[in-house]
C-alpha cells in the first residue's frame, strides 16, 4: 500500500462491512416503505436514512481500497463515479422493479460496477488489483445511496411517486452530491501515512448522517412533519459520531493543541 | 429586450461577480483545491504548518453541495411554508454554511492527524477562527448563486428556465467551483505559497511542499492568505464568473432562444473567438515583459 496516500492496516473485516453495508441498506429500505405503507404514514422514513448511513460506510470503505493505491486526487472523482453509476442503476431498478426495485437496482449496480472495474483493468490497465471488487462495491453503495434517499424523501418504494417528489421538483441534485460526497469526504479528509481505518469509518458514519439531514431537509416538502423527525434523528447520529471522531483525532494525532508555535526543532 | 429583462441580467451579473469573489477566498483561506496538495506535502517535507487544510474535494463537488443544499431548503421554504424568496434564500445560505464548517473541520483535523509521523499538530485556535471566516464567505457565495438559480427559475420573472431551481443551483454550484478554481488558485498556490522563489519561475519537483510557513510577523495563517488573495485572485476570479454568467445570458437576451435559436448560438462562438484572441494577445505581451527567465544566479534572499 502506499504510504503517501494511507491506507493503514484494516481492522474492520470488508466482508464484514459488506454484509453490515448491502445487508443494512436493503433492510432500511424496506423497513421504511413497508412500516409507512402498512402503517400509512411517513414516520418510519428515517429507517432508510439509518439504511444508508451503513451502506455509506461500506462505500467508504471502498474507496479507501482502492485510493490506497496513490490516486491522491482521484478521490473525489471516485466518489463521483459510485453515485453517478449508481443513479442508473437505481433508477433503472426502481422504473422495472416495482416493490423489488432497490433488489433489482442493487443486482443492475453490481454488474455495472464490474464491468466498469474490468474495463479500467483489462483494457485501460490500470493494473490496480482491487479495481474490479472497489467498483462494484462502490457501485452497490451509490445504489443503495441513492435508493435509500430517494425513499426517505417520498416516503414509499414507489417509481411513479419518487419520480415526481425526487426528480421532477430537482431534489435529486442534493441527494446526488450529498450522497458523493458523504462517500468519498471521509477518506479524502483523513488521507495520509498515518491514516487509520476506524478513524475513518467513524468519520463517515458522521457524513451519512450529513447527508440524511439533507435528504431530511427535502423530504418536509413531500412527506411534511415526518421529515423533520429524519432531521432529528440523523442530527443526534452527527453529534454522536463527530464526538467519537474527536476522540479519535485526540487518539491518533501529534498533539491536539489549543494554540502554539510549531513544534520545537522545526524550521 | 424588455427592460425588466435588462435588469435582470445586470443583477445577475452583480452577484455571480461577488459570489466569484467570495468563493476564491473561501477557497484560499481553507488552501482547498489544487494549492491543497502544497500543504499537504509541506509537513511531509519538513515544514509543519499553522495553516489551514480543507480538504474537503475539488472545488466544484464542494460548491454544488453548498448550492444544492441552499437552493433546496429554500424551495421546501417558499413551496411548503409561503416564505419570501429573499429569507428563504437567506436561511438556504445559513444551512449551506453550517455544511460546509462540518466539512471544513473535519478536513483539517482528518489531514493533520494523519501526519502525525511528521509532527504536524491539531490547532484548535486555527480551526474556531478560521472556520468562521470560510463559513462568512460560503454564505456569500452561497446565497448569490441561490439568487441567480431563483431569477432563472421563478415563475414570475420572465427567464423561467425549465430545470427546477436546485437543478439549476446544483450547476451554477458546479460552474463556480470550476472557475474558482481555474481562475482564482494560480494567485494562492504560484504566488503566495511560493513566493520565497522568483517570480514566475514555474514550480520545480524537488520544490514541492517548500511553501512560506512564515509571515511578515509570527507564523503564516490562512487569513493572512485570503487578505492577499483579497487583492487580486478573488476579483479576477468575480470576474471571470459575472462575464459567464453575464455573457451567456446576454445573448439568450438579446436574442430569442425560442425563434433565433441560431443567433444565440453564433453569438457564443463569436465571443469565444474572440476571448482566444483576447487571451492569446495578453500572454504573448506577459511572456515578452516578464520573460525569458535569466540564467539560474543562485537563490534570492526571501
Amino acid at each position: 500500500m502506499s504510504v503517501a496516500a494511507g491506507g493503514g492496516e484494516a481492522k474492520l473485516d470488508k466482508k464484514k462491512l459488506m454484509i453490515y453495508g448491502i445487508g443494512g441498506g436493503i433492510v432500511g429500505i424496506y423497513l421504511a416503505g413497508i412500516l409507512n405503507m402498512a402503517m400509512d404514514t411517513n414516520y418510519f422514513s428515517f429507517l432508510a436514512g439509518l439504511g444508508v448511513i451503513a451502506v455509506i460506510v461500506m462505500g467508504s470503505e471502498a474507496v479507501r481500497m482502492v485510493c490506497a493505491y496513490g490516486i491522491g486526487t482521484g478521490v473525489p472523482s471516485i466518489g463521483m463515479m459510485a453515485t453517478g453509476m449508481g443513479l442508473v442503476a437505481a433508477m433503472f431498478g426502481l422504473s422495472i422493479g416495482g416493490i423489488a426495485g432497490p433488489i433489482i437496482g442493487l443486482v443492475v449496480a453490481v454488474a455495472f460496477g464490474y464491468f466498469i472495474g474490468a474495463m479500467a483493468n483489462k483494457i485501460i490497465k490500470m493494473n490496480i488489483p482491487v479495481m474490479e471488487e472497489s467498483l462494484t462495491m462502490l457501485a452497490a453503495a451509490g445504489a443503495i445511496t441513492l435508493i435509500g434517499l430517494s425513499v426517505l424523501v417520498a416516503g414509499r418504494i414507489d417509481y411513479e411517486l419518487i419520480m415526481g417528489s425526487v426528480i421532477d421538483t430537482g431534489y435529486i441534485a442534493v441527494l446526488f452530491i450529498a450522497g458523493s460526497l458523504a462517500i468519498l469526504h471521509p477518506f479524502n479528509a483523513n488521507l495520509g501515512p498515518d491514516e487509520t481505518q476506524d478513524r475513518t469509518l467513524v468519520h463517515t458514519i458522521s457524513t451519512g448522517a450529513l447527508a440524511m439531514i439533507a435528504g431530511g431537509i427535502a423530504s418536509i416538502a413531500i412527506i411534511g412533519s415526518a421529515g423533520i423527525l429524519t432531521i432529528l434523528i440523523a442530527a443526534v447520529v452527527w453529534l454522536w459520531a463527530f464526538r467519537w471522531y474527536f476522540q479519535l483525532v485526540k487518539r491518533d494525532s501529534a498533539g491536539v493543541v489549543g494554540t502554539g508555535l510549531l513544534p520545537k526543532g522545526e524550521m | 429586450m424588455d427592460m425588466v429583462s435588462m435588469g435582470l441580467l445586470a443583477a445577475m451579473g452583480a452577484l455571480a461577480t461577488v459570489a466569484g469573489a467570495s468563493e476564491d477566498i473561501e477557497s484560499d483561506a481553507g488552501s482547498q483545491s489544487n494549492p491543497n496538495s502544497q500543504v499537504q506535502l509541506a509537513a511531509q517535507v519538513g515544514h509543519p504548518h499553522r495553516i489551514y487544510n480543507k480538504a474537503i474535494s475539488g472545488e466544484p463537488p464542494s460548491n454544488a453541495l453548498y448550492a444544492a443544499v441552499a437552493a433546496v431548503t429554500a424551495s421546501v421554504l417558499m413551496s411548503g411554508f409561503g416564505m419570501s424568496a429573499f429569507f428563504a434564500i437567506a436561511i438556504g445560505a445559513v444551512v449551506a454554511a453550517i455544511f460546509n464548517g462540518i466539512y471544513a473541520t473535519t478536513a483539517y483535523m482528518g489531514r493533520n492527524t494523519s501526519q502525525a509521523r511528521f509532527n504536524q499538530y491539531v490547532y484548535l485556535d486555527v480551526l474556531r477562527t478560521h472556520t468562521t471566516t470560510i463559513m462568512a464567505h460560503a454564505y456569500i457565495t452561497v446565497f448569490c448563486v441561490v439568487s441567480i438559480s431563483y431569477i432563472m427559475t421563478a415563475s414570475w420573472l420572465p427567464i423561467q428556465h425549465p430545470f427546477p431551481m436546485p437543478l439549476v443551483a446544483f450547476i451554477w454550484g458546479l460552474a463556480i467551483g470550476a472557475i474558482g478554481s481555474s481562475t482564482g488558485d494560480i494567485h494562492y498556490g504560484a504566488e503566495r505559497e511560493f513566493q520565497s522563489y522568483p517570480f514566475g519561475a514555474g514550480l520545480n519537483a524537488a520544490n514541492s511542499g517548500d511553501i512560506v510557513t512564515k509571515a511578515e510577523a509570527g507564523l503564516r495563517s490562512s487569513i493572512d492568505n485570503a487578505w492577499f488573495c483579497a487583492k487580486f485572485g478573488g476579483p479576477i476570479t468575480g470576474m471571470a464568473f459575472g462575464l459567464t454568467v453575464f455573457l451567456d445570458n446576454w445573448r439568450a437576451t438579446i436574442f430569442d432562444p425560442a425563434t433565433q435559436g441560431g443567433l444565440v448560438v453564433l453569438t457564443g462562438i463569436v465571443i469565444v473567438i474572440l476571448f482566444n484572441i483576447y487571451n492569446r494577445i495578453m500572454e504573448s505581451r506577459a511572456r515578452k515583459r516578464y520573460g525569458p527567465y535569466p540564467e539560474y544566479i543562485g537563490d534570492i534572499e526571501a
